[in-house]
């Protein structure tokens, strides 16, 4: 997955409820509507390794890598509610 | 099965009662108000009274995939200060909900604003004092408050549009606290808004529609159908996120339109074709958006693609008002039980 840092637990998030709690999430930096060719080429290029990884690892690896950060992200801990992005 | 029960001690009814409202809200199990606290007792009450086994699954929310089943749906309920005979309309209504052509997840996790709209027909209005006359879309009513507020109750905690963690509205909405009535259907000349859809007068059932907003619209009183129907048309411009409409209309206008003979088809016609407006208003996205879902020709954009998507219900009381929701996508269901 590919997501801005705004959306980017909310993605793990949603994905967890299609069964994919460890998804790899190749993150930027929120916004990028106004960045020009250049500026968006760099933002892809920075995110070409968590990329690979996501291509390439084997599912116990990202696992195993990803595990105890998505569970924060998918359950944060005493977060019932919040009117900031979590 | 275990069930999450807590035992919470008091020195006072007084007490007791803050003391439950206080653990609802740090557990995120309200929307912000305060709750009836459910027990062993009253959880039983309210499955006995919706005739079903408590661990029927009645349907399946997002974004959780929380299971609705009935003792779930009968916490909420009574969490939300229901009378144990309004489980079959709130059963039916999440029946309603679940139905995969309703949008749901979008209403649950989206940063808009849109909420269920729902809208209860028949004898069951009567039985359990469901307001469809005066100020039936506001405070007062029991019935109305709190299987509105039961509905988002579901919504928060069994599909876990906990806000801001799952759901992303950015502004979410007043309608998101209750929004619902019955139709008016003793002020009705027409065909109430169930049987249009093929049920019997004497069924009860809720419909849920997928709702955008709230519009008051004043005015149009003696000035003739087309003039109150122009009136009416100008409160309802092209919009995003599709066609649908659901028009309230009062009963001074349901009685003026009657009297001048227009049927209930020829006010859907006449509002289709007088809700347009110039091309050149809108910002060229929302034109071409517009055209290539079929709500636009040449030089305007029309507020549906059709008559068929302008659902006239009748409610509210004595008045020059009709009420205009952005609404669309209905699902009935057969209120069973009563």
């Amino acid at each position: 997955m590919i997501a801005t840092d705004t959306f980017a637990k909310f993605g793990r998030r949603m994905a967890s409820t299609q069964g994919f709690p460890y998804i790899v999430i190749a993150e930027t930096k929120n916004p990028i509507r106004e960045l020009d060719f250049d500026a968006l080429r760099a933002r892809v290029e920075a995110m070409l390794p968590t990329i690979i990884d996501g291509l390439t690892l084997k599912p116990g690896e990202i696992e195993r890598r990803s595990r105890d950060m998505a569970k924060e992200q998918i359950r944060p801990r005493g977060i019932v509610r919040s009117s900031i992005p979590v | 099965m275990t069930r999450p029960y807590m035992d919470i001690e008091a020195a006072s009814v007084a007490e007791l009662i803050t003391c439950a409202f206080e653990h609802a809200y740090d557990q995120g199990w309200t929307d912000g108000a305060p709750i009836i606290p459910a027990t062993h007792e009253s959880v039983a009450q309210f499955v006995q009274a919706s005739g079903r086994d408590g661990n029927e699954i009645i349907g399946v929310l997002p974004p959780r995939k929380g299971p609705a089943t009935v003792e779930a749906i009968a916490v909420n309920a009574i969490m939300a200060g229901c009378r144990p005979e309004y489980m079959p309309v709130i059963i039916a209504a999440v029946e309603a909900l679940s139905d995969p052509r309703f949008p749901l997840e979008p209403l649950q996790i989206g940063t808009n604003a849109m909420a269920p709209f729902l809208l209860v027909n028949g004898p069951v209005r009567g039985k359990l004092d469901i307001n469809c006359g005066i100020g039936c879309l506001g405070p007062g009513w029991r019935a109305n408050t709190t299987i509105g507020r039961a509905m988002r109750l579901i919504l928060l905690n069994v599909g876990g549009a906990l806000p801001g963690v799952y759901s992303k509205s950015s502004f979410s909405s007043p309608l998101r606290y209750s929004y619902m009535c019955g139709e008016n259907e003793e002020e009705n000349p027409w065909t109430p808004f169930h049987v249009d859809r093929g049920f019997k007068r004497e069924d009860s059932t809720v419909t849920v529609f997928r709702a955008f907003n709230f519009c008051n619209i004043s005015g149009g009183d003696g000035v003739g159908a087309d003039e109150t129907l122009r009136q009416i048309a100008t409160s309802m411009p092209p919009m995003f996120g599709g066609g649908g409409v659901l028009l309230l209309l009062g009963v001074n206008h349901v009685h003026s339109l009657y009297e001048e003979g227009l049927s209930k088809r020829d006010i859907q016609q006449r509002l289709w074709e007088l809700a347009r407006l110039p091309a050149s208003y809108f910002p060229k996205a929302f034109v071409a958006t517009a055209r290539a879902a079929g709500r636009g020709d040449a030089e305007t954009v029309w507020r549906s693609g059709g008559p068929d998507e302008i659902c006239v219900v009748v409610a509210g009381g004595p008045g020059p008002q009709d009420v205009y929701i952005a609404a669309g996508m209905p699902q009935t269901r057969i209120i069973r039980g009563i």
